[in-house]
């Protein structure tokens, strides 16, 4: 009977269509606003997600997320050092200055200065130069979108002196990192560089990035350092998550993407739901005389289902690729608001079971009109 | 042999102005090898009647018994399988399946009653041929004739070779020649020893293809005549 559920599913090519479309459509809505929701969110804790060999923060207790930073004395990495279950600790920092280009253009930059010694937090994507490079004088790494916005309609490329902060840099690098909280331009430099580009003093730390020894889990070690240098400790997610809470708590991002994904949700569920149900409905007199034939409610089901599957499968395929094809051609643009923007494998994973989920829910709300349905309908004109 | 036996059927609908009695006390038969016509004004309950032979329509009391299998007692699931298994149905409008061709449409009981499909359109495209739908055996119903469809439809409802085989108003959707060509193959092919048939019409002029018409009025059973072997003679009568 399978065969003939595709049958009365394809017969119409035009409702057949347009319960694709409609499912395509609420697939899209639904995984593009996740995403870009998504992004959004990553986008708020795009530091600590580039410093990935650190798996714990330390800061002051008054921090209260990665845009908050607080200064700290240099002192304070050798006190997380001692600290019970650290492998290692290095020194970061993180400011805002402003940059100011051989032809006068000026702009805030996010200033991120990373360990002399060892580099840790250094980008780890480069598209010129390499991060070895930051051990020249003055040198600094600006990101490819940073460049695009100080250098417009200008080629990717080294070399070009700056003035950060007042004091001369070189860019000797261009690195690839993802879209930050406040759209600044990145500048990655040795931390002794770094503060003089900010403008302090040279022993400033604003976090003390650290990892834990192998065995110890990084929630527990940064447990420890809380408790014997009465700072703030996090584990790297741990952090991410405190970050991204204060911006869904103060920015209204939550509320904004909140109700567009609400939104996007409810007009799925209804787009999906009502275009399968009435897509049953209108074949009601078929599924009587199937019943009047003496084709059972299991297998009328069994129909029901496979229709319901077959049409999100598809409709989910289209909706969730144009979804994809936007953010390919978008997302690596420099410039824009939805640059670095991508689909989480989550979020297309957990749209395509809400689609499947939302018309199977349909499929049983149409098959409980089918089975209540009076097969005497049938001798009805 | 007996075919279908209605004992003291009765049959009430609730409606806003309170229990409406349909059928009030049927006593009814159709034998086995007859063509038999359920006859009379609308309204009057024949289509009820029919609905509650083929287990279609539940509740109602008094007995009926199918080829001695009675049919009030069972429920909806057993009900389901009774019907694949006994009656074949005829309908007004034919109900085919729209996406279906001719020779998928005829197989569809026996698909249902789990016959493989290469087989079960073998079977039916035999039987759309007797019924000289040879050349289209691959069309769908919209690229039929009224006729051609009903003729598919009573293919549809013989290919499994039923007990019982029910039709409602099958020329009412025909024209004259029409509706004559399909009577006669009814004639032919749905009335056979074993097998009854049982025919809701309006149309007078189908009548003389009956064996027995059984006229209703207002629920009840009016009177019983004799079809075209008896000259339309009275059988019985009742008040």
């Amino acid at each position: 009977m399978i065969r003939v559920a595709f049958k009365i599913l394809l017969h119409d090519s035009a409702k057949f269509l347009a319960l694709v479309l409609g499912i395509a459509f609420a697939s899209l809505l639904i995984s593009q606003q996740a995403a870009i929701f998504h992004s959004v969110m990553e986008s708020s804790a795009r530091d600590i997600i580039e410093a990935s060999e650190a798996d714990i923060w330390v800061m002051r207790p008054s921090v209260e997320t990665i845009d908050q930073p607080d200064q700290m004395p240099e002192l304070t990495v050798q006190r997380v050092r001692s600290a019970d279950g650290v492998e290692w600790a290095v020194p970061y920092y993180q400011s805002v200055a402003r940059l100011r280009t051989a032809g006068g253009v000026t702009k805030s930059v996010a200033v991120i200065g990373v360990d002399d010694a060892s580099l840790v937090a250094a980008p780890r994507v480069m598209l010129i130069g390499s991060i070895e490079d930051l051990r020249q004088p003055d040198a600094v790494i600006l990101d490819a979108a940073g460049f695009a916005s100080i250098f417009p309609g200008v080629p990717q490329r080294v070399g070009d002196v700056v003035e950060i902060g007042e004091r001369r840099a070189r860019i000797v690098g261009i690195s690839a990192i993802g879209p930050s909280w406040t759209g600044l331009p990145r500048v990655h430099a040795r931390r002794s560089l770094a503060t003089e580009l900010a403008r302090e003093s040279s022993d400033s730390v604003t976090f003390v990035l650290a990892r834990a020894r192998p065995g110890r889990s990084a929630d527990e070690v940064a447990a420890s350092i809380g408790a014997e240098t009465k700072l703030k400790a996090f584990s790297r997610a741990g952090f991410k998550a405190v970050s991204q809470e204060w911006v869904l708590l103060y920015s209204g991002v939550a509320e904004n993407f909140g109700i567009t994904i609400l939104m996007g949700v409810v007009i799925g569920v209804a787009i999906v739901g009502q275009t399968f149900y009435m897509f049953s409905v209108e074949n009601l007199r078929q599924f009587a005389a199937l019943k009047a034939i003496g084709v059972g409610n299991r297998r009328i089901l069994a129909m029901i289902s496979v229709q319901a599957l077959f049409v999100s499968a598809i409709g989910f395929s289209l909706g969730i690729g144009v979804a994809s094809l936007f953010f390919a051609v978008f997302s690596p643009q420099l410039t824009g608001g939805l640059r670095g923007m991508f689909m989480d494998p989550a979020i297309f994973a957990g749209t395509g079971i809400f689609v499947v989920v939302v018309t199977l829910l349909s499929c049983v709300v149409s098959a409980r009109r089918v089975f209540t349905v009076d097969p005497a309908v049938v001798f009805r004109s | 042999m007996q075919g279908v036996i209605c004992r003291d059927v009765e049959m009430e609908f609730a409606t806003a102005a309170g229990p409406y009695r349909v059928l009030k006390g049927i006593d009814f038969e159709a034998r086995a090898g007859e063509l038999t016509m359920l006859v009379g004004p609308s309204g009057c309950g024949k289509t009820t009647l029919l609905s509650i032979i083929a287990g279609l329509l539940r509740g109602a009391r008094g007995s009926v018994r199918v080829f001695d299998e009675e049919v009030t007692s069972q429920d909806a699931a057993a009900l389901v399988s009774f019907r694949l298994r006994n009656i074949g149905f005829i309908f007004q409008q034919y109900n085919l399946l729209h996406g279906l061709t001719a020779t998928e449409n005829a197989a569809i009981p026996l698909v249902a009653a789990d016959m493989p499909w290469p087989g079960a359109s073998a079977r039916a495209a035999t039987l759309l041929k007797k019924l000289e739908l040879g050349a289209h055996l691959e069309k769908l119903p919209r690229q039929l004739s009224g006729g051609q469809q009903q003729r598919v439809a009573i293919a549809r409802a013989l290919v499994n070779e039923p007990r019982l085989l029910l039709c409602d108003e099958p020329t009412a959707a025909l024209d004259g020649s029409a509706g004559q060509a399909v009577m006669e193959l009814l004639r032919e092919l749905a009335v056979r020893p074993g097998r009854a048939a049982i025919i809701v019409t309006h149309d007078p002029r189908v009548f003389a293809f009956a064996d027995r018409i059984v006229h209703m009025e207002d629920g009840r059973i009016q009177r019983v005549e004799a079809g075209r072997s008896a000259g339309a003679a009275a059988v019985t009568s009742r008040s």
